[in-house]
């Protein structure tokens, strides 16, 4: 097995560690109603069957350009500073930065880098969604938007063309961002 | 079940439709639909924050932004309006319980529209070609030719 083979298993499981995560968190502080208890683990198993099922990848093995993952980190400050700094709040951080960089492709037409600018700019925007609670800091977003760069590089032939996508990889990239600050402040003193 | 959560299972399932629609039908691609129209709704209730109840303008625009996210899926995974509407209902429910630990994180719309949207394309009645009637009449046959198959065995 070659390392893009590993590495394409290595990011589809972790996708999935993270959605079973979500899930799980839902079904641990709702224990207590039955009914919402049940509908998460008929949510799970269903989620599982369309992992091993559906077509959600493509067969070759490709990565995305890093001078693209890197508009995440700059998305990611904009949207943080407009929904945190301004006080506008996320959905319009996230709308107003994915819509300027939805544009981008106009600038030049013929440019192949420009048209995937857009998904790497909203990408970026959705960290910048973070409350001030679990992202403290400008540092934090950095960090995170570099996760989910690297997020970004390694996901370009798996779940293609899949909402919320960019998303997850956002997610992953706090989440990422947010167990590693959480290791460095326990054991790093 | 409350008129809030009715009006809120409603705008997963316009957000999510509408967002397919501006970007297949009109052609504006997935970000632009999906961030456009999010920015719209967020700016109104932005310049408007009394129109509605409190709870509403405080949850209809990250119910319409995750809910938009379904709308960014390409016609290759899922092209009928029926299937999309109804990860907009599956999205609005999971956003509506969804765990306080995970509260703030960035992404967090996301992952819920990408596990609604996985559920969705899981279900075999809806996946069999084309509609639901057509997915029904398979589901039919498959039953039905399952049942031949057990009594021809009992006649054996």
């Amino acid at each position: 097995m070659n390392w893009r083979k590993i590495i394409r298993m290595v990011s589809v499981f972790l996708i999935l560690i993270i959605q079973v995560l979500f899930l799980f968190m839902i079904f641990k502080e709702h224990q207590h109603f039955n009914f919402i208890s049940i509908a998460v683990v008929i949510l799970l198993i269903l989620l599982l069957i369309t992992h091993v099922k559906a077509p959600l990848h493509h067969d070759d093995h490709l990565f995305e350009h890093v001078l693209v993952a890197i508009w995440i980190p700059v998305a990611a400050t904009c949207a943080y500073y407009i929904n945190n700094g301004l006080h506008l709040g996320a959905v319009f951080a996230a709308g107003l930065v994915g819509t300027i960089g939805s544009f981008s492709p106009s600038i030049n037409k013929q440019s192949t880098y420009l048209k995937q600018l857009p998904a790497a700019i909203y990408c970026g925007a959705f960290i910048g969604m973070s409350s001030l609670r679990v992202a403290n800091g400008f540092l934090f977003v950095l960090a995170a938007g570099f996760f989910a760069g690297i997020g970004l590089v390694l996901s370009k032939s798996l779940f293609h063309g899949m909402g919320g996508k960019l998303g997850i990889i956002a997610f992953t990239g706090v989440v990422i961002a947010t167990f590693f600050i959480f290791i460095i402040t326990k054991y790093g003193r | 079940m409350g008129v809030n959560t009715c009006i809120l299972l409603v705008v997963g399932i316009i957000g999510a439709i509408f967002t397919f629609f501006v970007n297949e039908k009109l052609g504006q691609g997935p970000v632009r639909s999906s961030a456009g129209l999010s920015l719209l709704v967020a700016s109104f209730f932005l310049l408007f924050p009394h129109s509605l109840d409190a709870y509403l303008v405080k949850n209809i625009p990250p119910v319409f932004i995750g809910s938009s996210f379904i709308g960014m899926v390409s016609t290759r995974l899922l092209s009928s309006y029926l299937k999309i509407g109804l990860a907009g209902i599956i999205f609005a429910s999971i956003y509506l319980n969804t765990s306080l630990f995970f509260n703030g994180y960035g992404g967090a719309l996301g992952t819920t529209a990408s596990i609604s949207l996985l559920v969705v394309l899981s279900l075999p009645v809806l996946n069999l070609r084309g509609n639901l009637t057509n997915g029904f009449s398979q589901l039919t046959k498959v039953i039905y030719n399952s049942r031949n198959r057990i009594n021809k065995t009992d006649a054996d």
